[in-house]
Order: structure tokens, then sequence, then C-alpha cells
């Protein structure tokens, strides 16, 4: 299909390596919960929100509205597109993410390597897939018709995943990087999901972040998480671990200063708690306080 | 792009997705700790989304919610929060099982919104009464009042 | 033309005068008494954004009940009172400081183990929310009593001329004279006076202030499932005030239903229409659902 792969081209040829996407410092995912204590930190200069929870029309969620306005950049995060399903991602889907990048003025958005849905059936989290070729060319087929439709890059995300496939023919930083290559896609390194992968696994974290293609890096998620019946669950509505704090220092080492996130879900704590997580990411990159 | 690969790929994503969310055994060559963690991990959340859209019934069982509502839900695959919520309410229900905070919370939804337990619920157009465990609601254009609290235990 | 008066004629006026004289009497205190009300419900609009506090708020939003649930909830959110499976308060340790004599009065009923929905019979509690409905009334955003009355004036007059002519009406008839005029012009006053006797107790200036303060607090919304813990605990009771008791009972559900406090505010959002209900993803506040309204409407506020 050589209309296909020169479309790809045309798209791709932006995404040089030290990609500019106008992210830079510290952000903080955007929620209703708390969007009063996003609205009022004064050195905020990006967050990121769940792409389905933007309306295709009609207002925009109170408050981020004002933060557009107010020249925050917005990163519209897909969670249900299910790139990494065998079956094609669904067109009224993507539309909806062009359409979400519209209404924000993003200059990116990003998704998951994972799947949601197969079989007719939702299952209602982000699902791994087998680190196999054939699951390889399944997600670069549905990030390519993802990318055809989109006028922004898109960066994706591997996930934290509990259990593995019986029948990985390769190891996580090769899968991901083979997706990288094949789509041109940037890379939302989380370093929350690294951590939990190793601990769940028993392996280095440290020796994957060796092994991935930090210089695709778009920016960065930290999130918390909690130890459960002998695993290590990135549950997103605890505290950060002072190992991810010490994964960013490690990142920073090899990479100066990407642009770090801080993800919180729920059970979301005392805005001085908040405020105390933010500024130890900032410290620990080397970035300005944007409390 | 079809090939037998990812055909093959199609059919291992589809069984893996319906023995999880249908409580079905541990596909084979899985390990059985960390699919039993999932499992329950991605009980729990859903757990957590349908508390989100009921909150009155998930405070009125309270300590029991996640359990009550992990046990019923094991073996019915999601149909999102709005959805769980209200059948599990309608299952309490019919054994008499509704804590009264959710049972006057199901009045107002019925009294609000048709749903015949398969397709996505829709509002009504036309006043209607809701009734759940003795509390009774009545809907009109999207707005709701509680006629009639659901019986209280009488206070020591 | 000029009509003289022809023997036989109700009250010795003749019919189209009379007519011409009711009618244009009718209108004209409909008219003077619009403007009139106009100009007393206007309030004083100059404390729009003088920061007013949330039981200031809660008493333009909802009245009197209002605020002692907003003072209710200010106390509970500092962990200072409790209810008991009994359905009675409890005040835990000692009163923060800053409290206002509503809070006040509802802390001493706490120690006294009174029942929250009996908080409105307390004579402290009465006598402090007194003091609010004059403070609020001097700064010109509810009316007082007098000026309610006063409202009324233009609807007394009404239902006086809709007498009159009813009076006129029976006479005619006895008289055996044409009446149809007088029949259509009658029901104009009775609606009119019906109309006219609304006397609401809030100023437009109330509720263009409820209106600044709910864009100010709009993440407090109930739509919004704001989270409580992050603002802190006084949040919870401006969004009481700001959006009635429905925020009340997201934030503790529990407490909520012990104290007897009736649900009102929010819809329910029972149905979200369209893609909002199974969309959402991790913490995705998905669209549709929980409607965001006002606090329970105004009324007699027992002034």
């Amino acid at each position: 299909m050589w209309w296909w792969r020169g479309r790809v081209r045309r798209v791709t040829g932006a995404a040089q390596p030290t990609v500019r996407t106008g992210l830079a410092g510290v952000g903080i995912g955007w929620r209703p919960e708390i969007a009063g204590f996003v609205a009022e930190l004064p050195g905020l200069r990006f967050v990121e929100v769940i792409a389905e929870s933007i309306p295709p029309t009609g207002p925009l969620p109170p408050g981020l509205d004002t933060l557009r306005d107010d020249g925050v950049v917005v990163v519209p995060h897909g969670v249900r597109l299910s790139l990494g399903g065998a079956e094609p991602v669904e067109a009224d889907r993507v539309a909806r993410l062009v359409r979400a990048v519209e209404r924000t003025g993003a200059p990116l958005v990003s998704e998951h390597v994972a799947f949601v849905r197969a079989g007719g059936l939702e299952a209602g989290h982000l699902l791994p897939l087998p680190r196999t070729r054939a699951a390889v060319a399944a997600t670069v087929a549905n990030v390519r018709r993802t990318q055809a439709d989109l006028p922004v890059p898109i960066a994706l995300e591997p996930i934290a995943a509990l259990f593995d496939w019986p029948d990985d023919e390769l190891d996580e930083a090769a899968f991901l990087t083979e997706i990288l290559d094949q789509t041109g896609a940037l890379l939302l390194l989380d370093l929350a999901n690294v951590y939990a992968n190793a601990r769940n696994r028993g392996t280095d974290p440290v020796a994957l972040l060796d092994r991935l293609p930090l210089d695709r890096i778009a920016y960065v998620h930290v999130a918390g998480g909690a130890e459960d019946g002998g695993f290590y669950h990135d549950t997103h509505t605890d505290p950060l671990p002072s190992a991810v704090l010490d994964l960013v220092g490690e990142l920073c080492a090899r990479r100066s200063r990407p642009p770090l996130l801080l993800e919180r879900d729920g059970r979301y704590p005392p805005a001085a708690d908040l405020r105390t997580e933010l500024d130890a990411l900032a410290t620990a990159a080397g970035h300005p306080v944007i409390t | 792009m079809s090939g037998s690969g990812a055909d093959d790929l199609a059919a291992r994503q589809a069984a893996l997705v319906a023995a999880l969310v249908t409580g079905g055994p541990v596909p084979p060559g899985f390990r059985s700790a960390p699919w039993e963690a999932a499992r329950a991990a991605l009980l729990r959340k859903r757990a957590g989304e349908v508390a989100r859209h009921w909150p009155l019934l998930a405070a009125g069982l309270g300590a029991l919610w996640v359990p009550s509502f992990t046990d019923w839900a094991a073996r019915r695959p999601t149909q999102g929060g709005l959805r769980d919520g209200w059948d599990f309410a309608r299952h309490l229900r019919d054994r008499a099982q509704l804590p009264t905070l959710g049972a006057d919370e199901l009045a107002a939804r019925e009294a609000t919104g048709r749903y015949d337990g398969h397709t996505t619920p829709r509002p009504r157009r036309f006043p209607a009464l809701g009734r759940a465990a003795g509390a009774v609601a009545v809907g009109f254009a999207g707005r709701v009042r509680l006629l009639r609290a659901a019986p209280r235990p009488p206070a020591p | 033309m000029t009509v003289l008066a022809a023997p036989g004629d109700t009250w010795g006026i003749p019919g189209p005068v009379f007519l011409g004289i009711y009618l244009s009497a009718v209108v004209v205190t409909i008219v003077c008494s619009v403007i009139h009300r106009h100009y007393l419900l206007d309030g004083h609009y100059g404390q729009l954004h003088q920061p007013l506090d949330a039981q200031q708020l809660a008493y333009l939003n909802g009245g009197e009940k209002l605020v002692v649930w907003t003072a209710l909830t200010g106390l509970r959110a500092s962990g200072t009172v409790d209810v008991t499976p009994d359905r009675r308060l409890r005040a835990v340790g000692d009163p923060p400081a800053g409290l206002t004599p509503v809070d006040r009065a509802v802390f001493h009923a706490a120690q006294r183990r009174r029942a929250p929905r009996l908080l409105g019979r307390e004579v402290q509690v009465i006598d402090a929310l007194e003091h609010l409905r004059t403070a609020l009334q001097e700064r010109g955003l509810i009316l007082t009593q007098a000026q309610r009355h006063r409202l009324r004036l233009g609807a007394y007059l009404l239902m006086a001329l809709a007498l009159v002519g009813l009076v006129r009406l029976v006479a005619g008839l006895a008289n055996d004279r044409p009446v149809g005029y007088l029949l259509l012009g009658i029901p104009v006053a009775v609606v009119a006076a019906v109309v006219l006797t609304r006397a609401p107790w809030q100023t437009r200036a109330a509720k263009a202030t409820l209106r600044v303060q709910r864009q100010k607090h709009r993440h407090l919304s109930p739509g919004s499932t704001p989270s409580y813990t992050t603002y802190g605990s006084s949040s919870a009771s401006m969004g009481v005030a700001l959006y009635g008791t429905a925020a009340l009972w997201a934030f503790d559900p529990a407490f909520a239903e012990q104290a007897e406090i009736q649900r009102e505010g929010a819809a329910s959002g029972a149905t979200s229409s369209g893609g909002g209900g199974g969309d959402a993803g991790s913490g995705c506040g998905s669209g549709g659902g929980g409607g965001g309204g006002c606090g329970g409407g105004g009324g007699g506020c027992g002034g």
C-alpha cells in the first residue's frame, strides 16, 4: 500500500528525535475533582486530560476552558482506543480524539500500548499485549490508522501489567522500540509503570531505562501505587513512593529535564500534600517549582 | 494486513478478556497468582467506577460495598458504571438487601430514566413514579423529588 | 360627543364613561405597580464583589434552613460535631476559633444533644439567624417585611378595583344594563392582582451576587464531584451554601442521612445522555450526570 506509507512518512517526518511539543516542566493530570486546585497552581504550564471526557460539542469541563485560555497546554490522553487490539481501531473513537485535539488546541496526544476490548466484551481496564511480532503488527497498524487522521503527533505509553502472556517473543524494551520505530510515534514514559513491572517481575527498573529510546520521550508520567496481596499495583490513588522519585533522578541523569506529569485519579489528598509531591518532582528533575 | 497471525491474536485476546471478566478459569500458560491479582484489581476498579455513578448506594453499604459488588460482578462483564450499578441495585432490591440510601437513589433513577436491563438507559419524557424497597420518587422533565424515603430502622 | 347621564344609568354614571375610567385605572395601576416593584426589588449592587461568607450566601440561596445546614456542615468538616445513631448531635472537643454566631448556636445545641431537624427551634439559633437577616437587609440584599408588604400595594389596589368592578357589574345586571366589557376587565384585574401578590424576599442584587459567587466557586459544583479533602474543610460549607444540601450528601452521605437532612439541589443526573455513560476510563470525569442546579428555592424565610 504505497499511498499508506507515503502518508505515514509525511506525518512522521515532523517527529524529530528531540521533538518540540511545547511541554515543559512539571504538570498535573487535570480532573474535575481537583479543578480548583489545578486552577491555582501559579507556575503550571501543561496538563493532561482524559480524552474521552472532552465532549465533541457543548462546553468544555468547567475550569479546563479557563486553563486553555490562559495558555496552559492541554494534552488529551486517550484510554479507550484499544490500539493494541487485533480489531481495527474504531473510526468514531479516532474522530472523537481528533475533535478533542481541535477543541483544546493540543500540540500532541497520547494513548497506550494495550487493548481494552476483544470479542465484543469490554475489559474495563488496560490489558497487556503478548510481546509477539503479530501484536507489533496489529499495534502498528492501529497507530498508523490513528496517525492518518491526527493533525498532531501521538505519544505511546507502555502500561503496568500484573501478568505476562506465556509466549512472549520480545522483551519489553525491544517490543516498545519496535512499535515506536515502525510508527515514528513518541514515547510517553510512565515511570510508575516501569517501577511496577520491575518490582512484580523481580527485574531492575534502571536496566529497562537504559534500553528504551529516551530521545523519543515526549513527556513522563509519575503516579503512586500500593502493595496488595504480594503485588505492587499502579493504583494512581496513593502517594508517590520514593522509589519512583529515585527513578526520576535516574532518568534525568540520562536525558536532561523531561517534562513530568503527576497522575492522580482518586482519593485525592489535601492540597498541601499534592503541592509537596509536585515540589518533590520539580526538585528531582531540576525543573522550576510550580506551586 | 490480516493473516493467520492477526486472526490468532484476535482469538487469543477475546479468550483472555472473556475469561477475565466472566470469572472463567485461568487460561492455559498463565500463572495463576498474577492472573487472580489482575482479576481482583479489575473488580475493585469497577467497584470504584460504579460508586461514582451510585454514591448513595455505595455509602449505604459502607464497608460491604466492595465485597458485595465484586461478588456479584465477578461473573458479569461490565456494561459501564451506570448500568452495572443499576443492575446491582435491582438485584439487591429483589433480594430485600437494598440499604435505605440505595433505595432512595434507585427510586430516583427509576423515576427519571427508563432501563430495561439490556440497552442503554434513556431519560423518561413523561412524569413517572419510581419505587424501590419502600422509597417512592416522582420524576418529571429531568427533575426528581423523593416523595417518601425508604423506611429507616427506628432510632434506638 | 358628550354623553349625558341618562335616567336609568347605574349610579348615575354612563356605561362607556365608567368603563373608560375603570380600564384606565386598572392599566395605570398595573404599570405603576410593576415599575414600583422593579425599583424595590433592585437592591444595592454596591457589594457585588465584596466577599460574603458562606452562611450569608446560604441565606440568599436557600433561606434560614440552608444557613443552619451550612453551619452544621462547617462544624462537621472541622470534626467539631458528630451525630449519634439516635439521630442527635454530639459535640466532639472544643470549638475552633473564628466561629460565627450561627456556628456557636449550633455548637451549643450539639453540646445539649439536640436533634438536627429541631435546630430551627433553638432560641440561640433563632437569634443568630435574626442578626444574619438584619445584616443582609441592611446591605440591601434581602427585603424587610415592611418592604415586602409595600411590594403588594399594587395587588391590593387592583383587588379593590376588581371589587368595585364587581359591584358595578351586579348593579348593572340588576338594572338590566349591558355589562359585557366590564366582564372582560374584571378578570384582568384579578389575574394581575394575583401575579403581583408575589413578594420575593431576594433582591436582584442577591441573585447577581449568587451568580458571581457560583462562577467563582464552580469547582465546588456537585457536577464536578469536588474532592473536599483537597479543597479543605471550609469548601464543604461553601459548597452547601451555593449548591444546596446535595453538596453535603456528596461530602458525607452517612452524616447527612443520620442528621435527616433533606437532599435538595442538583438533580441526581439519572441517565447520562449519549456517550457519557459507558465511557469513563481511569479517573475519567465523564460528561453528563449531575445537574448542578441551585439549592432549595427561596420561599418564606420566616421573616
